[in-house]
């Protein structure tokens, strides 16, 4: 085992995860993705990428579905916008400020709804994040309302190469902390509470109080994301706060596999691209890239519950060639 | 009896329903007969949504986030009825079959709510529930999630996004009760919202079905073993809550054209009002639909629209601090938690 084994073993990272990441940060170079469309295209991807390790964090371990994801991402998103343009706060630190009041809301929607059954939190979150959405149409004074809140970009360049690398720093930052709690010892009490609870309790897990933390490090999280959202787009409107963006990150977490983490985030970029092409390719037909959504997410759910992760670790993990095997496990291989 | 009325009134439920009625009486006073009309007409119709949801989450325990695409499916039905039927009628014009054919798309709305309802549980509940029961409630969430953007979009693709909306289904003169001026639509789908919820009760008190629908609620394997045809039942039940869904969209369509998007609100109200009485309660949902319209016709009236959602959420958060089992309780608490 060297060194650099080590460092990956402690990352939760294998050859091939890295390999990923570096085609990932030369993509922006290569034609045809070269070109700017293509760039906010991956963008776009990485963004889900990054909200469905997050979002796979609670659904995925603890078993609860935060209906509100994106409106708690919005409120990350707005918090840091309005610091930046009413006093002129840098991005830099609004983006912080931004994942704290996500956090803090998301500890708030815990403490409330996560001692009772999961479907609770569920609609709890999607009230929050509907009440979200309306306070920020409602509150011209403060958030513009629809017209939308301009927002001062993190770089000022108008090329998004500069963000994209932001964008995946912030991706792969969430999957190392996602991944180094999930295999801590606080990982382990996630995982007994979402197979079972009642035999968690009897272990002397106390379920609530794992799963107020769970979710309010997601939210916190998703908060991040928000700030990078709306110093990346420039604009903000309630619009961010809607419940089909959700569905979206949901969907792509589901079919990448929950309780991988790692599932959700390796589909996310052949899957949005394939889903921009659909869109913009048959823009006669409205709606066939979300039916296609859909039917997948009804089709995963139901006869292959653990998505894309399940079906490469059962395929295509562990082949017989020890380089290949090295190359997909790092040194933690099976033999 | 005084007794026992005297410490229903001191529970939850009592408190509640005595200050919707005090809040009622309050606002007609202040504001006129009209709050109590609109509450009567936007109440039944929420009640007949929520009572589908609350039977979906008590017998077959799905919490349905695809409710509202089945209103939606209603308003679209009775749309593509009632327009070639009116135009017939505006060219042969005949006063009993024009005072019918409303009734005939409200009709023939509820039959493909229904047909709806059967295909989604023969074609995406049955396969689930034979491959897993394990965190079904989550699972089958989820499920109707997908279903939800699948419905909305094929929606959106195949009828297009424009308003597809009726003027008005019954012709005629308004009605004036109290010194107000209440369209005939408004008070006809007041007077099929209660029929329907009438029927609805009866049924489920006193035929065969309706008791074997109790059953299932009450205790699957118990109802098995009994000799209940459970997956025929489950395929009613199902076709039952989608059909009345689609009886309010279809009754409906004057006030909301059908459009992709048009169930999504009827779904929050219906899910609003689930989780205020408790879930799985059928007969808290049908008090809980007036209490909601009632809170809603205040909202827009005293605070303004748009306020519509932030003031159930907080008064959500109330409940689930100090009554996390809704204010009427749910019978069926047992059922879900498996």
């Amino acid at each position: 085992m060297t060194p650099m084994d080590k460092v990956l073993g402690k990352l939760n990272l294998t050859p091939a995860g890295i390999l990923g990441l570096v085609i990932l940060a030369v993509l922006p170079f290569i034609p045809p993705f070269n070109q700017e469309y293509m760039i906010r295209w991956l963008i776009s991807a990485a963004l889900i990428a990054a909200g469905a390790i997050a979002f796979d964090f609670t659904a995925g371990f603890i078993n609860i579905v935060n209906f509100g994801f994106y409106a708690i991402l919005g409120l990350g998103g707005y918090t840091s916008a309005i610091l930046a343009v009413n006093y002129g706060l840098t991005p830099w630190i609004g983006v912080l400020c931004g994942a704290v009041t996500a956090g803090l809301l998301g500890l708030l929607v815990g403490l409330l709804t996560l001692r009772l059954r999961g479907i609770f939190a569920a609609v709890m979150a999607w009230f929050v994040g509907l009440a979200l959405m309306g306070l920020a149409t409602k509150m011209v004074w403060l958030t513009r309302g629809p017209l939308g809140l301009r927002t001062p970009r993190l770089f000022e360049t108008a090329s998004n190469i500069p963000y994209y690398y932001v964008m995946l720093l912030l991706m792969l930052f969430i999957y190392l902390v996602c991944s180094w709690v999930t295999s801590s010892k606080v990982g382990i009490a996630f995982k007994a509470i979402g197979q079972n609870m009642d035999a968690a309790r009897t272990s002397g897990i106390n379920p609530t109080y794992y799963r107020i933390l769970n979710f309010t490090l997601s939210c916190t999280l998703a908060g991040l994301l928000g700030g990078f959202y709306a110093h990346y787009y420039g604009i903000l409107t309630p619009d961010i706060m809607h419940t089909a963006k959700t569905v979206e990150v949901l969907a792509v977490a589901y079919i990448g596999g929950r309780g991988s983490l790692w599932g959700g985030a390796a589909i996310a970029f052949p899957f949005i691209l394939a889903m921009e092409l659909v869109r913009s390719g048959l823009s006669n037909l409205p709606g066939l890239n979300l039916i296609i959504y859909g039917l997948l997410l009804i089709f995963v759910m139901i006869y292959y519950p653990g998505g894309f992760a399940q079906f490469f670790d059962t395929y295509i993990r562990h082949p017989k060639n020890r380089a290949l095997n090295y190359f997909l496990n790092g040194s933690t291989a099976r033999a | 009896m005084p007794e026992r009325f005297l410490s229903w009134l001191k529970s939850a439920a009592g408190i509640t329903i005595l200050l919707t009625i005090f809040l009622a009486a309050y606002a007609t006073i202040d504001r006129g007969p009209y709050i109590l009309v609109n509450t009567a007409i936007t109440g039944g119709m929420l009640a007949l949504v929520a009572i589908g949801l609350a039977l979906l989450l008590g017998v077959m325990n799905v919490a349905s986030f695809v409710h509202g695409e089945y209103f939606m499916i209603g308003t679209l039905a009775a749309y593509y009825v009632f327009t070639p039927l009116n135009a017939y009628l505006t060219e042969n014009p005949n006063p009993f079959l024009t005072n019918l054919a409303p009734l005939i798309a409200i009709l023939s709305a509820a039959v493909v709510g229904a047909a709806a309802g059967a295909l989604t549980e023969v074609l995406v509940f049955a396969p689930m529930r034979r491959r897993s029961r394990e965190n079904w409630v989550m699972n089958s969430f989820l499920l109707t999630v997908g279903l939800a953007v699948v419905l909305i979009n094929a929606h959106l693709l195949i009828f297009g996004a424009d308003f597809k909306g009726i003027v008005r289904y019954w012709p005629g003169r308004p009605f004036t009760i109290m010194d107000v001026f209440i369209s005939r639509d408004r008070f006809f789908a007041f007077l099929i919202s209660i029929v329907v919820i009438i029927a609805f009760w009866l049924f489920m008190k006193m035929t065969r079905t309706g008791r074997a629908i109790r059953a299932v609620s009450q205790d699957e394997t118990g109802s098995l073993m009994v000799g209940i045809n459970l997956t025929g039942i489950l395929i009613f039940t199902m076709a039952l809550g989608c059909s009345l869904a689609a009886v309010a969209g279809a009754s409906l369509l004057f006030l909301y054209p059908s459009y992709p998007t048009v169930g999504l609100e009827a779904l929050y109200m219906a899910w609003f009002i689930v989780i205020l009485v408790g879930l799985g309660n059928i007969i808290g949902a049908l008090t809980g639909g007036f209490m909601v319209a009632l809170l809603k016709v205040l909202t827009v009236e005293y605070i303004g629209s748009g306020w519509d959602f932030v003031v159930p959420t907080a008064l959500i958060i109330i409940v689930l601090i100090f009554k996390p089992s809704g204010i009427f309780g749910s019978e069926v608490r047992g059922a879900l938690e498996k």
